[in-house]
């Protein structure tokens, strides 16, 4: 036990840890330099979900394994009774309750989807992942929290369990041109779901496509926050300098739109510096899985890190414009405890994969 | 078995986790490349829209102060008016909606392109103004279709107007836009659009007229568009002027004038000063001035030989002739060159030097004292007189008089005249005086130039015993008191004698305008506008001949009524009306009576 904690990956703690401080910051100036509402709950949050992730680094990784499926089911059910809470409650929503806590299952979901497809290919043999059928429980896997979520709605979240099971199934090794196949049908499927989206989010995707054409309404948040960032230049205004989010103009500077409000403020070396600890984040994660002497941990390692990857890219490309509007939060810098809970969580489960990683390190020690 | 040592399967996951941390070391290459455009190549970009983004203060014009006259009768306040907009991205078609508007009220094709051509220039959501002023039917019209006509809104604004028009034009003026040196003037602060007062009390008064702006804070984004007010302060007015102007006199007076084609009327309340009617003609109207278009008017104001906007009652400058025989007399009297037994022969001409000076009655007066000559308005008997008194005297007096000054009166653009001196003409002309030119100043011809008002203010002061009157536009509760001239007094007092026979005795040269329900005194004077040949003095007459309009003599009366205590003072000046007595007197009779009615 008391090994397992010495032979804990503290860079990675430390990356969450630095990672969550300068959202802290970020929060900090966005409330007008003030600890409340955000900075303080944001630093609570931290350490408890840490304490968490540590606690459930330590347990036995077979356990975690054996379980997987129930995870993913379980959290099936709560986005499913989101979704019943939205038709017969009081119209469309992303929220549950559970145990007094306010959760986002679209954020948990995510990380049981690492675990169940870490546990099918963990299952699999090698032999068999060529086959056809052996893709159909994977796609299955990814097909109901997509169309669950699809239906919420909530574009951005869907959009990311599209990516991370593409990217999943890639680093599974399936098949090239089963990509290239599947790639296809994405592109059919586009023009498809365009039917089943919201108005505000058709607003948002052609918004997109010509901020300009309504700089007040739906290209409003597009605009503001590239004044933001570019007005930042190299170095920034200073904190608590900028000007931007002072006077109201980043709308959810606290959630999604934080990282413009830091690029305000600490300009490009700023922005730059979270890119590089994001990176470093993401490849501590890859270390660990190629270290891996066990499928499910090189899986689930390679899972958390894209996960991470995919909320990093999906979010600073909304905020500086490379695509729509569609509500992805910054993770460990913006406000929220569920997309909160759920990295630090799904890092306690890379930190349990090293752990349990190596056999003979294991009976060495 | 939980690990597995499948060396095959673990460099297939190898490779690919490798091309996976490729792929997104490049995504993240392409997300700080994105940055670095955004944060560093087009920085400066953002910087500017972040300061324009940001908080903007809307002017809150105020509402320019009223011009009432004496009465309180409305001479200049602001009137609501309607404007038709447009607003390009609210309607589809901006062609269509004009045209359908055009249904309603003509606009012409030219101005419709131009409004075309316009929305494509300025941001969507800026209102383009299609139609100024539009009248009651028109509104109706508009409000009746505005639901067929997309994008058009109408919005209320205000329009100086003058209740008036021409009647009091040139002492009002009038606003407009101020021009690139006016727009640094302190009022106008942080007005640029601000209509101004271009001329009369409108321009002198612009400090108290103007009023105070009010602001809102607004906040707009980087497109200019307002997103939300933070902060209102509301314009105050600007603040009311009563002048002392009486209305009925002065549109009485006007239509004598008309009668003419160009002159001018003041009358005076030698009390206080109060200017009461300052009549000029040819007026313009300044209603026309402000509704746009107004190039047609300005310019048939401007090909006008007889120049519209000059107020001839302070810029007309004119030889006051025989009016100016007052002043010599009076100098005469106080320097003890005349008392009033001193007596000068007329015999139709005197000779100075190798000139002759002539007396406008061929034949002469025969023998005159001063009261007779200026009854009779002997221009010999000054010319006597004036050689002994000397020119500087006489200009001395003139000034005491109220003549050659600029008063300090809210009028703009008076004209000083001249009141001539052996100074005078050493710094005009290099030139030393010679005596023939006293001759000639002692009649009010020469170099003598005076304005209306000023002759209005030298009979106040004579009318008033030597009260040194000065004139006043704006109406004061308090009454002021003016000093006296002692020295003047007895003077004056055969003065007034002489100019009561004027209007009252056969002889007197306004004996024909004589007045049985207003007695009034006064003097008559013709001035000169042209040398008279030696040919033309010859032949018997001259005066009587039909001459053309331009070369005729300017027509003058002074006077004051009552006679006794006098209250009013009135100076008439009728371009080239032939002579004061036959012209400009039965004016000056009319308007005393007028004015004499009005209160009782």
């Amino acid at each position: 036990m008391l090994n397992k904690i010495q032979n804990l990956n503290y860079l990675l703690i430390f990356l969450v840890i630095l990672i969550s401080f300068i959202g802290a910051a970020g929060l900090y100036s966005a409330a007008g330099g003030s600890y409340n509402p955000w900075a303080s709950r944001h630093l609570i949050r931290l350490v408890l979900f840490i304490f968490l992730a540590i606690i459930l680094a330590l347990i036995n990784i077979k356990f975690i394994y054996q379980f997987a499926y129930i995870f993913f089911i379980l959290s099936l059910f709560l986005l499913l009774s989101v979704e019943i809470i939205g038709v017969f409650g009081k119209g469309a929503t992303r929220w549950i309750n559970v145990f007094g806590f306010s959760i986002q299952p679209s954020e948990l979901i995510k990380i049981t989807i690492i675990l169940a497809l870490a546990r099918f290919y963990h299952d699999l043999k090698f032999d068999e992942i060529k086959r056809i059928k052996n893709l159909f429980f994977p796609i299955l896997i990814l097909f109901l929290p997509f169309a669950l979520v699809v239906i919420q709605p909530d574009l951005g979240t869907a959009l990311s369990i599209a990516m991370l099971g593409i990217l999943i199934l890639f680093a599974s090794g399936i098949r090239i041109w089963k990509f290239v196949l599947g790639f296809f049908a994405l592109i059919i499927s586009i023009p498809l779901s365009l039917n089943y989206l919201q108005p505000y989010q058709k607003d948002r995707i052609f918004s997109f496509l010509n901020p300009e054409a309504d700089a007040l309404g739906r290209g409003y948040q597009l605009i503001q926050s590239k004044i933001a960032l570019g007005s930042g230049g190299l170095t920034g205004k200073g904190f608590l300098e900028g000007s931007q989010s002072y006077l109201q103009y980043l709308p959810e500077k606290q959630t999604d739109f934080i990282f413009t409000l830091i690029g305000e403020e600490f300009g490009f070396i700023g922005t730059i510096f979270i890119i590089l600890l994001f990176l470093l984040l993401i490849s501590v994660c890859f270390y660990i899985s190629i270290k891996s002497n066990h499928i499910f941990g090189r899986i689930l390692s390679v899972g958390v890190g894209s996960n991470i990857f995919i909320y990093v890219i999906m979010n600073i490309s909304m905020v500086s414009g490379l695509m729509p509007v569609v509500g992805i939060p910054l993770p460990l810098v913006s406000y929220g405890g569920s997309a909160m809970l759920a990295i630090i969580i799904s890092l306690g489960l890379v930190l349990n994969a090293e752990l349990n990683g190596n056999l003979k390190k294991l009976q060495n020690a | 078995m939980f690990y597995s040592d499948d060396k095959k399967q673990y460099s297939v996951l190898n490779r690919r986790t490798f091309l996976l941390y490729l792929l997104k070391v490049s995504f993240f290459g392409i997300v700080g490349w994105r940055l670095y455009n955004i944060q560093i190549k087009d920085s400066q970009k953002y910087k500017t829209l972040s300061k324009n983004n940001q908080i903007d203060v809307e002017i809150i014009y105020p509402l320019r102060g009223i011009i009432y006259d004496t009465n309180k009768k409305i001479l200049a306040s602001n009137v609501k008016v309607f404007d038709v907009y447009i607003i390009p991205e609210n309607t589809k078609n901006i062609n269509k909606s004009l045209s359908k508007l055009n249904q309603i009220i003509r606009i012409d094709f030219s101005d419709r392109r131009k409004i075309i051509e316009l929305s494509k220039k300025v941001k969507k959501f800026e209102k383009i103004k299609v139609l100024e002023n539009i009248n009651w039917s028109e509104l109706e019209k508009i409000e009746a279709n505005k639901l067929n006509i997309e994008g058009i809104f109408i919005s209320q604004d205000y329009m100086r107007t003058y209740q008036f028009g021409n009647t009091v034009s040139h002492l009002i003026g009038y606003t407009n836009k101020p021009n690139r040196e006016e727009v640094e003037l302190p009022f106008i602060t942080n007005m640029p659009d601000l209509e101004i007062g271009k001329d009369g009390i409108e321009k002198s008064f612009n400090p108290n007229l103007v009023g105070k702006s009010g602001q809102r804070e607004i906040e707009v984004n980087s497109y200019g568009r307002v997103i939300r007010e933070i902060s209102r302060q509301d314009s105050q007015r600007g603040n009311d002027i009563q002048i002392t102007i009486d209305l009925r006199i002065q549109q009485y007076a006007l239509n004598l004038l008309k009668e003419h084609k160009a002159g001018s009327a003041v009358l005076m309340d030698i009390n206080n000063g109060n200017i009461l009617c300052m009549a000029s003609t040819p007026s313009y109207n300044p209603n026309k001035i402000i509704q746009k278009p107004n190039k047609k008017y300005w310019d048939s104001i401007l090909a006008n030989e007889l120049s519209p906007l000059t107020y001839r009652c302070i810029q007309g400058l004119y030889a006051p002739g025989s009016t100016f025989k007052m002043v010599v007399a009076i100098a005469g009297i106080v320097h003890g060159i005349i008392d009033t037994n001193t007596k000068h022969f007329c015999s139709g001409k005197i000779g100075l030097g190798d000139r002759l000076y002539h007396c406008w009655k061929n034949n002469g007066h025969g023998s005159m004292n001063v009261s007779n000559a200026i009854k009779e308005s002997c221009d010999v008997f000054f010319y006597e007189i004036s050689k002994k008194i000397g020119i500087d005297k006489i200009a001395r007096v003139a000034e005491d008089f109220g003549l050659g000054k600029i008063y300090d009166v809210p009028l703009p653009n008076q004209k000083k005249g001249i009141i001539p001196s052996r100074d005078w003409k050493k710094k005009k002309y290099d030139e030393s005086w010679y005596p023939g030119e006293t001759l000639i100043s002692a009649i009010g011809q020469g170099f003598v130039l005076t304005n209306p008002l000023q002759l209005a203010v030298m009979t106040s002061i004579i009318a008033s015993n030597g009260k040194n009157v000065k004139p006043n536009i704006i109406k004061k509760n308090n009454d002021i008191e003016f000093e006296k001239l002692e020295k003047y007094h007895s003077a004056i007092e055969i003065i007034k004698s002489s100019m009561f026979k004027v209007v009252n005795e056969s002889s007197g040269t306004a004996y024909n305008s004589r007045s049985t329900s207003a007695p009034f005194a006064g003097k008559t004077g013709t001035s000169q506008v042209r040398r008279i040949t030696v040919a033309e003095r010859e032949s018997e007459d001259f005066r009587k001949k039909e001459v053309e309009w331009k070369k005729r003599d300017h027509a003058l009366f002074v006077g004051y009524m009552p006679v006794e205590n006098p209250r009013y003072a009135v100076s008439v000046v009728i371009e080239h009306g032939g002579s004061g007595a036959s012209t400009a007197a039965p004016i000056a009779k009319e308007i005393f009576q007028f004015t004499k009615n009005l209160e009782i």
